[in-house]
């Protein structure tokens, strides 16, 4: 079953090769469907709610969109081109320590936002490390470099190129061996490796990732708030969470919502058209193909560059909470919002698997390039509309189907967490998917594989680990969700970032610190542990 | 999670549909913000307090994110929220909230209490209170500036953290202050603090955190912000610069609604909410000032900390008026 030497492009007649399955298509138009009307009984309920067009809101916002659409389209092209060299870098090198530090980058992004900002101003912020040490050592300081459109930047590309990285990193790490071992023979250079080899594994994933990437920072609330420098940057989210809470003017909210799912939607559209189908892909050994000195050494120093960058501001979280760890332990609401933190984690953990798998087995079953496209657009539901409407929504549509907002907190959680992680987890099995059923479709024709067994034959022991790295990633998005909580969190239902966010709140300082170090290292253990697990798992059920 | 799994039954059956459980002890529905319900905040004490007093009833806190977000949960609930009373209504939204109607009078007599100007509203019960002001640490800063245009002759790398006065309430509490302070030179002293402006965030958290952190050299707040480090952290440094302007108070306000099944009861609690016993709490669980007088019970951080010589005020009817235009000016002014 290997698949090496099976043509790059897109082949005439794929219909033919592709195993008939109505229902994986059937099922990912249905959930399709049922997101997209999800969507609009929110911006319904919302406008039913609106008692009157007041329209008091004086938002400029041509200006808005540029302003955000640069920001966002510079995150994305620096933290992809990050990304990939960074991705390069882990795959091609072995030390010690590996698979925590591959943790550790990925933790960047489901970490809150607003931990990672405060790590960096721990290190680059006027009274940051790299201030401090400047000016014990030569008595000059570097000014305040966080704040203002690099600082927005900065603060983005640390928490998306890493997570870029680890997605891929795994599209790197399924290379088949013996098409590394045909460029091994061929002498390939360190480039023409990645020209012929790397790229085509990676440029099936890249569109999704910069879609996620470029949606992420458009809508970035919190971060661009505290590092922006003020008002001249913001986001269209920062307006609309004024119409909606400030001014109430819940038509205005829902006009200027759907300025931003339309802009989303064209980014999502162009995405999810652009997707090339990813090729070749298999179980992959660990390479013992070394680049040249000069590559290795090139690779190493962006290694180094990027453990310096990325991994010293969540390692001042660490040091930063861990003289009050202590004290947030003998308090009996951390452990009950632990407890619920892994509940809600793991339940939407696998509701996420469940609609992923959907959402991407369907796709990869149809060849038709419209549905392909329409398939793909759902996903990104969570990231275009604003949480503050969606959560505003949530709540006039639990009160009109009779039940207490409150009782219903749990479930809407879950599902909100887990629309909000359904692109990464899309992201993640979607171009491996659609590898198998291309790369095999024909084989698993011939067999006549049901879908059931084409799962649990085919797909499943291959992409064991992607499955592993998707959980992780589901589970830590859920915990260190801050968005979806903090609109949705009542009395009884407090999560772990609640609960910092609510000390932060307080002049607790030091236990939000603490919490934030908690939650750190369980995201860094999730990450090194899970996709490990789950490959072990699928390596014992090939 | 028993209780989550208990209850996913419970709405799976649909059980939630018509609340009409039985209860024999009578309970008060309470909305507040997050800070106000929180196991530290002042919402525990008053329950267990009130509890004591009011003959077998039950209280019962629901936090919304904010305390504008209670407000409008019960403006989108209407007639058919469970809602008996609002707590932690400020003095800006004050207005906005008498307005819609769902507010009924407190018929109580408020005239013993001990707030910077007298309390004469008819809805609105006053919970606690505090100035707004720039805080700063003694180690850094050494002669904090006493009046806004003293900050702004300030070299630029003098530089103060605000919020946004669209999502938070101290952010609005800084416009109306300069407006109340300037009124049509405003906008002035707005582009003069700009270059001071390190950033502009969106919770008071965010903006205090950056100023502990060494980031800023102050951060808007309020004249009770140094009482929380002299009490839990032992620690004299910070301090609330008075400006010569003198300062606008923000006043917590707590309101029962006309809907309210139980207004004898809510009625009850306002009172003891007002009261010596019920004011206690507040101090040191909220960080603002009692609107009672405390006498020994106010704990001698509180009692020691300056107070402006000049109280503020901005009407309701101003407010309404003229917020969206200062919050406007204040935008372009700092963009």
């Amino acid at each position: 079953m290997g698949g090496a030497g099976e043509s790059h492009d897109i082949m005439a007649g794929r219909m033919l090769t592709l195993p008939h399955r109505p229902f994986r298509i059937a099922a990912a138009v249905a959930l399709a469907v049922a997101i997209t009307v999800l969507i609009a009984l929110v911006l319904w309920a919302i406008l039913a709610a609106a008692t009157e067009a007041s329209g008091t809101s004086r938002v400029d916002i041509p200006h808005l969109l540029r302003m955000t659409s640069i920001q966002a389209g510079l995150t994305t092209i620096l933290s992809l081109a990050v990304g990939t060299a960074l991705a390069w870098s882990l795959n091609r090198l072995r030390f010690p320590g590996r698979d925590l530090l591959v943790g550790l980058f990925a933790s960047a992004i489901v970490t809150p936002g607003m931990v990672v900002a405060f790590g960096l101003l721990a290190i680059w912020g006027r009274n940051g490390w790299i201030n401090q040490a400047s000016n014990a050592l030569f008595g000059v300081s570097i000014g305040n470099p966080a704040f203002g459109l690099s600082g927005i930047l900065f603060a983005h590309v640390v928490l998306d190129a890493a997570f870029a990285a680890r997605i891929l990193l795994a599209r790197l790490d399924a290379i088949p061996t013996n098409r590394l071992k045909t460029g091994q023979s061929l002498a390939l250079t360190a480039w023409q490796r990645f020209a012929l080899i790397d790229w085509p594994a990676l440029r099936g994933s890249i569109p999704g990732i910069g879609a996620i990437i470029f949606l992420l920072a458009f809508t970035s609330f919190p971060i661009v708030l505290l590092l922006g420098g003020g008002p001249a940057n913001q986001t269209l989210e920062v307006a609309i969470y004024a119409a909606v809470r400030q001014d109430f003017d819940l038509s205005g909210a829902v006009r200027l919502a759907a300025t931003q799912i339309a802009v989303c939607s064209v980014v999502i559209l162009i995405a999810s058209a652009l997707a090339p189908v990813p090729t070749s892909f298999g179980a992959s050994a660990s390479p013992l193909w070394r680049d040249s000195t000069a590559a290795r050494m090139l690779q190493s120093l962006v290694l180094a560059i990027a453990t310096l960058g990325f991994v010293a501001p969540l390692l001042s979280v660490l040091i930063d909470g861990f003289g009050s760890i202590g004290r947030v332990l003998a308090q009996p609401t951390f452990w009950w919002a632990t407890v619920t933190s892994l509940a809600v984690g793991s339940a939407s953990a696998l509701l996420t698997l469940v609609l992923a798998l959907a959402l991407a087995m369907g796709r990869g079953a149809t060849g038709n390039k419209p549905l392909r496209t329409l398939l793909g657009m759902p996903a990104f539901a969570y990231l275009a509309v604003p949480a503050v409407v969606l959560s505003l929504g949530f709540f006039l549509l639990v009160r009109s189907l009779g039940a207490a907002p409150a009782q219903a907190a749990p479930f809407v959680v879950i599902v909100a967490n887990s629309l909000l992680a359904l692109p990464f987890a899309i992201a993640t099995l979607g171009p491996p998917l659609e590898a198998i059923t291309r790369g095999r479709g024909k084989l698993m024709r011939s067999l006549g594989l049901s879908g059931w067994r084409q799962f649990r034959l085919v797909e499943l022991p291959l992409i064991g680990r992607d499955l592993g790295v998707m959980l992780a990633l589901a589970f830590c998005f859920s915990l260190g969700d801050l968005g979806v909580i903090a609109l949705f969190g009542t009395q009884d239902l407090q999560t772990l970032p609640l609960m910092m966010f609510r000390a932060m709140g307080s002049y607790r300082n030091n236990d939000a610190g603490a919490i934030a170090a908690i939650l750190l290292i369980g995201t860094v253990l999730a990450f090194a542990g899970l996709p490990k697990l789950f490959g072990k798992i699928a390596d014992a059920a090939r | 999670m028993v209780k989550s799994g208990s209850i996913a039954l419970a709405v799976l059956l649909g059980l939630f549909a018509a609340p009409t459980v039985a209860q024999d002890a009578p309970k008060l529905t309470i909305y507040t913000y997050d800070g106000f319900a929180a196991e530290w905040g002042p919402g525990p004490g008053l329950k267990a307090g009130f509890e004591a007093i009011c003959g077998g009833c039950t209280v019962d806190f629901i936090a919304a994110d904010s305390s504008i977000g209670t407000l409008r949960r019960v403006q989108l609930e209407g007639e058919t929220t469970e809602a008996d009373l609002i707590v932690g209504l400020d003095t800006a939204i004050a207005g906005e909230a008498r307005a819609t109607g769902l507010f009924a009078e407190h018929g109580l007599d408020l005239t013993g209490l001990t707030l910077p100007t007298e309390w004469t509203d008819a809805t609105f019960v006053p919970v606690d209170y505090a100035h707004f002001a720039f805080v700063y640490d003694t180690d850094t800063v050494t002669t904090p500036p006493k009046s806004f245009e003293e900050l702004i002759a300030l070299p630029e790398d003098f530089k103060i953290v605000v919020q946004d006065p669209r999502s938070a309430t101290p952010g609005l509490g800084l416009v109306l202050w300069i407006a109340a302070a300037y009124g049509d030179r405003a906008p002035e002293i707005w582009a003069g603090l700009k270059p001071h402006i390190l950033t502009v965030t969106r919770d008071w958290s965010e903006s205090y955190n950056l100023f502990l952190e060494g980031e800023a050299d102050m951060a808007l707040s309020y004249t009770t912000s140094p009482a929380y480090h002299i009490v839990s952290e032992d620690d004299q440094t910070i301090h609330a610069a008075l400006f010569e302007e003198g300062h606008l108070a923000q006043t917590e306000v707590a309101g029962m609604l006309k809907s309210s099944d139980q207004p004898e009861l809510a009625r009850q609690f306002l009172d003891y909410l007002a009261s010596a016993e019920g004011q206690k709490i507040i101090p040191t669980t909220n960080w603002m000032f009692p609107v009672t007088d405390l006498g020994a019970d106010l704990d001698p951080a509180f009692a020691g900390l300056p107070q402006p010589e000049k109280t503020l005020t901005v009407s309701d009817e101003e407010i309404a008026a003229n917020s969206q235009r200062w919050i406007d000016e204040m935008l372009t002014a700092v963009q």
